[in-house]
């Protein structure tokens, strides 16, 4: 499978604390717009409720996320920056 | 004369065995050593031979029934290359370009496509052993996808509004940019880029153009092509008006948010680097229902199987002055196989009675 084949596959998935399940998604050295590509590949195999936490360091990523965020109807639950590492985590809304 | 028909009795014979030349066939002891391509039987190595070119030229075909009665014009199938339309020759010269530049070696392609490249670097990938991957707007027919599946490539296909924020209308490219340029990859991807490349106009200064001016034995007084890449327009308007300035190149441009893939509206999409105006005299907007209108006669009144793109440009053609044309050749890029689910629509509104 090529590198671009294992874009599509979310990396790990973990148990945050309220028991939702974690997916990290390691974009680090990706561009714009191969983090949010990835990032809809993702949400689209998550199941609702399901957080998604995406690592950038593409300075772009700062405002894609947030307007991706809106865009698919998804809750940005944080943003922050460490060490010039973006995490973005954004809840798949729980079906009403 | 002895012939030795089985393996073993060849690999008895070692390394140097004769070879007979018997009624123009090469025998080898053992085994047929092969007869070899002949392009007048049209006998052919491999599939890549069949790649249009001057010794080996897409026909031009009359337009007798939708077009003007003054008019003498012709389409040029360029759905008669190997792999399906007009970008088999751009494809070839781009992967031949990288490959003398060294650019191929122990890289990944990825191209922006809406679909005939994909196919054509697909096949040609594929016969090299070289990976490809093609991102793709989302809204080409299902055909291409699986078309560009079958040939191995890997397909990733992009909505226009991926990058939300600077949404750039057309997400395909932004994204193959990306895969190659992100330091996550380190420099593994490559990409032809066809909308910049100059190897795609030389495809058609070199080929395209070349078979017109033959085949029309010097006469054309009229060429019309699409703005696509622009690598047609621009390689056969350069080539012919340096034989001729006072041919005249008309450019057909769709409207803003068309459905005719292939076309690009240079209003709503960015020109491509490898335009040159200079070359063209005239551009004649054609929206989608005339264009799709024309597709349908091409079909039932010339007996042309093409995709709606060249029905954009026949139209053009037909609403030329063809007095004032002379003889006129258009482009007809592709076939209209693969698009049985854009004509679904028409021919299910004829059923309806609407």
């Amino acid at each position: 499978m090529s590198e671009i084949d294992m874009l599509a596959s979310p990396d790990t998935a973990k148990t945050g604390p309220s028991g939702a399940a974690v997916v990290a998604l390691d974009c680090k050295g990706l561009l714009c717009p191969l983090p949010v590509y990835r990032a809809s590949q993702a949400i689209s195999r998550l199941e609702p409720g399901a957080v998604l936490r995406v690592e950038c360091t593409d300075p772009g990523s700062l405002a894609d996320f947030p307007a991706f965020a809106r865009q698919r109807n998804l809750t940005l639950l944080s943003a922050t920056e460490r060490d010039g590492v973006q995490v973005f985590e954004l809840r798949k809304v729980a079906d009403a | 004369m002895e012939i030795i028909d089985t393996a073993a009795g060849s690999a008895a014979l070692g390394a140097a065995t004769e070879e007979l030349e018997v009624r123009g066939v090469t025998w080898r002891r053992g085994r047929i050593a092969g007869i070899g391509p002949d392009a007048a039987r049209r006998r052919y190595g491999d599939v890549r031979e069949l790649i249009a070119s001057p010794a080996n030229a897409t026909p031009l075909v009359r337009l007798n029934h939708v077009v003007a009665p003054a008019a003498d014009a012709y389409l040029k199938l360029e759905w008669l290359n190997p792999f399906g339309s007009v970008k088999d020759r751009t494809a070839r010269y781009l992967l031949e370009g990288m490959r003398q530049r060294g650019e191929l070696d122990g890289r990944e392609l990825v191209e922006a496509t809406s679909g005939n490249t994909g196919i054509a670097l697909a096949a040609l990938a594929a016969l090299e052993g070289i990976p490809l991957t093609v991102t793709i707007p989302s809204g080409v027919p299902a055909e291409k996808l699986v078309l560009l599946r079958m040939l191995g490539a890997t397909v990733m296909a992009t909505p226009d509004d991926l990058c939300p924020v600077d949404n750039p209308r057309d997400g395909a490219i932004a994204l193959a940019r990306a895969i190659v340029e992100s330091p996550a990859h380190r420099g593994r991807y490559v990409m032809p880029n066809q909308y910049a490349n100059p190897d795609n106009v030389r495809a058609h200064y070199e080929t395209t153009g070349p078979e017109i001016w033959e085949q029309t034995e010097g006469l054309v007084r009229t060429f019309v092509a699409g703005f696509g890449t622009c690598g047609t327009i621009t390689g056969v308007g350069r080539f012919l008006k340096e034989r001729d300035s006072s041919i005249r190149i008309v450019a057909v441009e769709p409207q803003a948010g068309h459905r005719l893939p292939g076309l690009k509206n240079l209003q709503e999409a960015r020109p491509p680097a490898i335009l040159d105006r200079s070359v063209i005299d005239e551009v004649i907007q054609v929206p989608d229902v005339p264009a799709y209108a024309m597709t349908t006669r091409l079909f039932r009144e010339e007996g042309l199987i093409v995709g709606p793109s060249t029905g954009a440009i026949a139209h053009a053609i037909a609403a030329l002055d063809g007095a004032a044309s002379g003889l006129t050749v258009g482009i007809s890029p592709d076939g209209g196989q693969k698009y049985a689910s854009f004509y679904a629509d028409l021919v299910a509104d004829e059923a309806a009675g609407s």
